[in-house]
């Protein structure tokens, strides 16, 4: 799909708005009537704009669907976008900016990083913001700030979710691999999956899980193939993987002269939704991949149904990935609270936003009061080469697990307990 | 002979102006354009050290974000790990830091000082120090240091108070308007002459008798010095301290910077810093198009106006100052 | 036996890769003495025209499409160059090495953009041609034939190279010009047109390696920085100008990377930045010894 320049959004930017703001004082722009800005921080260059852009067209959609249908207590919702540039230094820059001139309240986090950063700073220059899709479990653990929410999966919810439908639809598969970016995303998706798995599996079969040593792989690297060899000496059934993005693509792609998902039974991806099958088309491997939000999972659900034809409306793109839809439920979290409290202070939306629950494009929503996270349905799906779609895959099985069965227990303030799990 | 008390009495009445603007910030604009006018602040010394290499030693470096990324990461590590020593004694670990890694990196490259190489390999050491920041756990990996605190000076007679941004910012002012000072004052001195002179003529200074490894490896010392002095000052403005401050990408600002505002004059980079965040802010809610706007820039300045704004400005100065000799005297106008 | 075989197989694959990239840059850098970082990008422009040369012919590799199509990548980022040449090169030929550099870093920020604009953010990955795809056995060693293919290629290309700039009269005016441009151009020699075709041909192999590397990896706007940093060290051990130099580089640093990351498998792309550190701690002038051209 070639990039195309949104031309609103550039006249927008360079918009009066844009040029006076700097000069606007917080008292001012806040105002309790006239309309809401909501600031939308997420990486609109760079390498992550792939994922920005679902961001952008999810928070976008979110709000022309609330401003349909009445606006907030009658109050229109607008939208700040900056580009956080996936780097913490430029996002916190961007939040601050966007707070000194009256958005307070702000969602689009997609980097761990950055969303570890902005505790503290909300903290101290009073704002809220509800991450879009970044996968840190320090954010409802060690690093729980109240000024943070996650709407989103938490890496147990999703991996968790993830282990125990496969286990259970597939209990002969014991014997494990994982193959694993050599980042914090990459080294706890491990951790889980290996906790859950080695719990569930004697649950179900009586006998214990064999799990290999996983292979950590670079990211940003061109040549996966020391890592595929060493993946193929190892002798196993299922390979799991957190590989993410443009590096999943390369992996795949070496690997199969290797042949080594052929050789194992199923393939797991924690979080690459559609991106390595509309990469790969019919090359792709069939695998399991976990979703934000996966549209046929919630057909019939007016939210979804209507995030997922205005995205196709607007992009033309028959593919849009869960991003979008964490943006989309950060708007609807929002509406809510702010309907609740009656304004847009930080500390009432924050009160009001804690123990919420709200409808979005998965369903029901419930905001834990203890840490912030969000209770949600895990959606996977798999994925398989198919000759007959334009696209060359298909989706043919999905499922969308039950929130309550899968998040793990609140603990702010201190490290993930594995063996909760 | 190059009267340095006016060449003082000028630079002195440039930066006040200068001090002036930014001290003025805090009072017309918003929290946020706060925040940036002290990054760009920051981003004006970053450029003046490098510009200290470039422009006073010939040394192309690209490599400057290791020295930045150090000094950060050192000060976040010594005001979360090590509260009880003092901020001043943080900032100058800070700065150690980066004067350590220029010691030990310089000394590898500048032993093959021909500049391209000399070049790449900065490049190459930078991602090096990218890289071991990424691996090193105590270091936070890839999600960096968070929460780092704003200080609190105790100097015996009272206290200064920084944890509010604003405070903060006027503390940033301050010690980048020092560190200026600093770099214009080793500039203008013996030391910074004889290193001007190696730039332009190696063989003939070390006929003179000065090793000229040793000076160019003092020149790299102090301009890592400095870097990372700003990137210590800004870790507590942050409050983070992640491993995107030590990417590639850090180390080709100051080049813009300079090469915008004018490497041939002490002052290039601070116009190169200032007009690069207006650009920055300016197009901040346009998004996707910031490689190619960067790209497309440089490439126009460095073809177009090599010597920057400020060589474009003094250029016409001169074009029009001797248009108007040649008009009055009536022959070749006179060189300034 | 597995083991070290594979690593010994992996580490010419990174070699001969990285070579390919750096055999065109090596030859600039020689030349014109301009370290030109926009090659990784011209490289990455003929991965995706290739791309688009494959979409053109119904979206299949065949391995003569695959051939062709990585020759015209090279004709069209060679006519690339000649344009850069035109605006770029030659304006900067009298002006501080220092500016080259920077102004190659610009075009190189252009390049990532111009990709991003006309073929769009989403990941792509194309399989090598079906004829290529296949493995090759030898005891308990598997080697993808495609890596195999890129070996050999990297091998074919540095005889070829080697073989046209020493035998070959033009290889020879490109050296004289390599070796004294003021001296050439008293004798009579049109330096101006043996700058212009050593660009030419530096680009169109960035953008050969471009198209033969395509199905390698995936394809994105990142592409360009991957290759960069290991083509550049390539060129730096190896010596300004010396595609011997360059070629030597590569299979050691291939190596080095290849067994420090089978020994120590947490610390990837450490290796290669350590052992240029360490090679030219001890010997500055590269590998090849002092500044021999080509």
């Amino acid at each position: 799909m070639a990039y195309k320049i949104n031309r609103r959004a550039v006249v927008k930017g360079m918009g009066a708005t844009g040029l006076a703001m700097p000069f606007l004082n917080a008292a001012t722009a806040s105002a309790q009537s006239g309309p809401i800005t909501l600031g939308v921080v997420t990486p609109l260059s760079g390498p992550a704009q792939l994922i920005g852009n679902f961001v952008r067209h999810g928070a976008e959609i979110g709000a022309d669907y609330i401003n349909a249908n009445g606006g907030v207590n009658g109050r229109e919702i607008q939208l700040e976008f900056r580009d956080s540039k996936v780097n913490p230094n430029d996002a916190s820059v961007a939040a601050r900016e966007l707070i000194g001139a009256g958005a307070n309240l702000q969602l689009g986090t997609i980097s761990s990083a950055v969303a570890l950063a902005m505790g503290p700073l909300l903290e101290s220059e009073g704002g809220v913001v509800i991450t879009s899709g970044a996968g840190t479990d320090k954010l409802n653990h060690e690093n729980y700030n109240p000024h943070v929410f996650r709407v989103g999966d938490s890496p147990v919810s999703r991996n968790a979710g993830l282990v125990r439908h496969i286990a259970n639809s597939r209990p002969d598969i014991r014997k494990w691999a994982g193959i694993i970016p050599d980042h914090e995303y990459g080294r706890t998706t491990w951790k889980i999956f290996e906790a859950t798995m080695r719990k569930v599996i004697p649950e179900l079969t009586g006998e214990e899980a064999e799990i290999a040593e996983p292979v950590l792989v670079p990211y940003g690297s061109g040549d996966y193939r020391n890592y595929i060899s060493q993946a193929m000496r190892l002798d196993v059934e299922g390979i799991y993987t957190s590989v993410y993005g443009g590096d999943a693509v390369t992996l795949y792609q070496q690997s199969q002269p290797f042949g080594l998902f052929e050789k194992t039974d199923v393939l797991l991806d924690s979080a690459n939704e559609f991106l390595v099958a509309t990469a790969m088309r019919e090359q792709t491997p069939a695998h399991w991949s976990g979703f934000h939000w996966y549209y046929e999972a919630n057909k019939g659900n007016p939210l979804s149904d209507d995030l997922y034809s205005s995205y196709v409306e607007r992009t033309g793109d028959q593919y849009p990935m869960g991003w979008a839809a964490e943006a989309h439920a950060a708007i609807m979290a929002y509406a809510k609270a702010i309907e609740k409290t009656g304004n847009t202070d930080t500390m009432d939306v924050i009160a009001a936003l804690k123990g919420l629950s709200f409808d979005s494009a998965t369903g029901m929503r419930h905001i834990r009061e203890e840490d912030n996270q969000a209770i949600k349905n895990a959606e996977l799906a798999f994925i398989e080469p198919s000759s007959s779609e334009d696209s060359g895959f298909a989706v043919t099985d999905y499922v969308s697990l039950d929130g309550e069965k899968v998040v793990e227990p609140a603990r702010p303030g201190k490290t993930l307990d594995l063996s909760t799990l | 002979m190059i009267d340095y008390r006016a060449r003082f009495r000028s630079n002195l009445l440039i930066a006040s102006c200068g001090l002036a603007v930014f001290a003025v910030v805090p009072l017309v604009a918003n929290s946020g354009l706060m925040f940036l006018a002290g990054l760009v602040a920051i981003n004006v010394v970053f450029g003046l050290s490098w510009n200290l290499l470039f422009s006073g030693a010939g040394l192309l470096s690209f490599g400057h974000a290791m020295f930045f990324g150090g000094g950060a990461y050192a000060m976040a590590v010594v005001s979360l790990r090590l509260p009880e020593l003092p901020f001043l004694v943080g900032l100058a670990l800070g700065a150690g830091c980066g004067a350590l890694i220029a010691l030990i990196f310089g000394f590898i490259a500048l032993r093959r000082a021909s500049g391209v190489y000399f070049a790449v390999l900065t490049l190459a050491f930078s991602e090096l120090v990218h890289i071991l920041i990424t691996k090193t756990t105590f270091l936070g990996r890839n999600d960096g240091l968070v929460g780092v605190p704003r200080p609190e000076i105790d100097l015996g007679l009272f206290r200064l108070d920084l944890t509010s941004a604003t405070a903060y910012y006027y503390f940033i002012i301050v010690a980048m308007a020092a560190a200026a000072f600093a770099l214009w004052c080793f500039q203008n001195s013996p030391a910074g002459r004889l290193i001007k002179a190696i730039k332009q003529d190696s063989v003939r200074t070390a006929f003179l008798g000065t090793s000229v490894f040793a000076w160019q490896l003092t020149a790299f010392v102090l301009s890592g010095a400095i870097a990372a002095f700003c990137g210590a000052v800004m870790v507590p403005f942050t409050q983070i301290a992640s491993p995107e401050i030590a990417y590639w990408t850090v180390s080709t600002q100051p080049i813009l910077f300079t090469l915008l505002g004018g490497a041939g004059n002490f002052w290039g980079p601070a116009v190169g810093a200032i007009l690069f965040g207006a650009i920055d802010y300016g197009t901040r809610a346009m998004h996707g198009l910031s490689e190619i706007t960067v790209g497309t820039l440089l490439l126009v300045v460095v073809l177009v106006i090599p010597g920057g704004l400020l060589g474009f400005v003094r250029h016409r100065r001169k074009k029009t100052r001797g248009k108007a000799k040649a008009s009055t005297a009536g022959d070749t106008g006179a060189r300034s | 036996m597995y083991d070290i075989g594979m690593t010994v197989f992996n580490g010419l694959a990174w070699a001969m890769a990285t070579f390919l990239v750096a055999a065109g840059l090596t030859l600039i850098f020689g030349i014109l003495h301009i370290l030109n970082f926009a090659h990784g990008g011209f490289f990455m422009i003929g991965a995706y025209v290739s791309y688009s040369i494959m979409m053109a012919f119904g979206g299949s590799l065949p391995l003569w499409l695959y051939l062709v199509g990585a020759m015209a990548s090279g004709i069209v980022v060679g006519l690339l160059g000649w344009a850069v040449d035109k605006l770029v090169f030659r304006r900067l030929r009298d002006v501080e090495d220092a500016y080259s550099l920077i102004a190659t870093y610009a075009l190189l920020l252009v390049c990532g953009g111009a990709v991003q604009l006309i073929w769009g953010l989403n990941y792509m990955g194309v399989m090598p041609p079906p004829a290529l795809n296949t493995v090759v056995f030898v005891g308990d060693m598997f080697m993808p034939t495609f890596t195999i293919f890129i070996i050999l290629s990297g091998i074919v290309a540095y005889i070829g190279l080697e073989f046209f700039i020493s035998k070959t009269s033009t290889g020879r005016l490109i050296r004289v010009v390599a070796a004294d441009p003021w001296m050439a151009q008293l004798l009579g020699l049109n330096v101006k047109k043996i700058y212009l075709i050593t660009v030419i041909f530096s680009f169109a192999m960035a953008g050969t390696a471009g198209g033969l590397l395509m199905p390698n990896q995936s394809l994105s706007p990142e592409l360009g920085g991957i290759f960069l940093l290991q083509a550049f060290g390539v060129v730096i051990l190896g010596g300004m100008g010396s595609i011997r130099g360059a070629f030597y580089a590569a299979l050691l640093l291939g190596l080095i990377e290849s067994f420090g990351t089978y020994f120590f498998p947490q610390y990837p792309g450490i290796f290669f930045l350590l052992a240029l550190a360490v090679i030219l701690l001890l010997k500055p002038e590269g590998i090849m010894g002092k500044g021999q051209t080509a």
